[in-house]
């Protein structure tokens, strides 16, 4: 892979940045750890809604929310 | 019951389409097919409190899979007459079909603990059940004694087993298969989403059923055998005592309902299943020339 290959970003249909194997891979862990941590001890947690929503929250906004940082 | 089965088998279905049927078959469809049976019944199997009363079925099991009590819920002839409904209602063959597979995943599965279903309603009131693991919800017991029940069980193996399917098969989670199968099937549906979310967000969507199915399996299954300290017998121990013994675990007493000999339950449950994957098979064209003809018309 060049440089340039290596810089460009990959966007969807709405211009958002599409993730890359390895942050697709650290912010689905994020999601699952930080759920089944919560979820053990808060069992209000563990349903069809909380669950789903829960990773669905994570994979869209975390990378917005980094995004933003580094941009600063 | 089953716990994190049916969060998997959902995943299993799509990836184990027949040839003709792959990319045509709604994963919304599928995904409602499998929950209807729950979201009609288990509200009321564990009941809610209020104050010091008990709102919920005083017969957990009987309510939850027998007759009288919502049983019908979780047989296939429920399944197909609601899938025939949405039929006569959106005339979408793989919002149809994909309805009635996802149902029949869920009422076969659910065959497998000790009360069953009622695989033959209305002609028969029969449970059929392998009686595999304990059905155990119970008023007193409620939701934590199910989950630690079953997960002490051979439940466990069962859900590790869906895993494993559809792991075995992980393509199935691949965002090319999602884009080439899965948003095909439903392009108005995604389309509608992708106009609220970005694509990672509408991946993560078609992963979310997963991500809970695993999470809830690794929860549940952490809570009920290192967090746990109950009182079994007179005895306090750290977690619940695992026991994959057929019909386990052995420190819940066992429910069930009147039911047909467990060793005709594979033979019947197959049959089935290879009855509604032919009846879908039989009426796919049909099914798809009339879906056109109302297109066309609606034009």
């Amino acid at each position: 892979m060049t440089d340039e290959q290596a810089n460009v970003v990959r966007l969807d249909m709405r211009g958002s940045r599409r993730l890359t194997m390895r942050e697709s891979a650290v912010w689905y862990g994020l999601a699952g750890a930080s759920y089944i941590a919560l979820s053990i001890f808060h069992k209000w947690l563990l349903n069809w809604f909380v669950g789903p929503a829960w990773l669905v929250a994570f994979v869209w906004a975390g990378p917005a929310l980094l995004d933003r940082v580094r941009r600063r | 019951m089953s716990w994190g089965a049916h969060q998997f088998e959902i995943y299993a279905i799509q990836a184990h389409l027949p040839r003709r049927m792959r990319g045509r078959i709604s994963f919304f469809g599928v995904w409602l097919g499998d929950f209807t049976p729950d979201f009609l019944a288990k509200f009321w199997v564990y009941g809610v409190t209020i104050g010091s009363t008990h709102y919920g079925a005083h017969v957990p099991h009987r309510w939850h899979r027998g007759w009288p009590g919502v049983g019908f819920t979780h047989t296939l002839s429920f399944g197909l007459l609601v899938a025939g409904g949405l039929w006569l209602w959106r005339r979408r063959r793989a919002l149809t079909v994909g309805y009635a597979l996802g149902f029949a995943a869920h009422a076969l599965t659910d065959v497998n603990d000790s009360v069953g279903t009622m695989l033959l309603f209305p002609f028969s009131t029969l449970n059929w059940t392998t009686q595999a693991w304990s059905y155990a919800a119970t008023v007193s017991g409620g939701k934590y004694l199910d989950a630690a029940a079953y997960y002490s069980s051979l439940g466990l193996v069962m859900d590790l087993l869906w895993l494993g399917v559809v792991l075995g098969w992980w393509r199935a989670l691949t965002r090319e298969f999602w884009r080439t199968e899965v948003v095909p099937a439903d392009p108005h549906g995604w389309a509608r989403l992708g106009g609220l979310m970005p694509e990672r967000a509408l991946l993560a969507l078609y992963h979310a059923t997963f991500f809970y199915g695993i999470c809830r399996v690794v929860s549940w299954s952490t809570w009920t055998h290192v967090v746990a300290r109950p009182v079994i017998d007179g005895v306090r121990r750290v977690g619940y005592p695992l026991d994959l013994s057929w019909t386990g675990p052995w420190w819940i007493g066992t429910r069930s309902l009147p039911h047909a000999p467990p060793a005709l339950v594979p033979v019947v449950a197959g049959l089935l299943l290879v009855l509604v994957y032919a009846t879908a098979s039989a009426l796919w064209e049909r099914m798809g020339a009339a879906e056109a003809v109302a297109r066309g018309a609606g034009a």
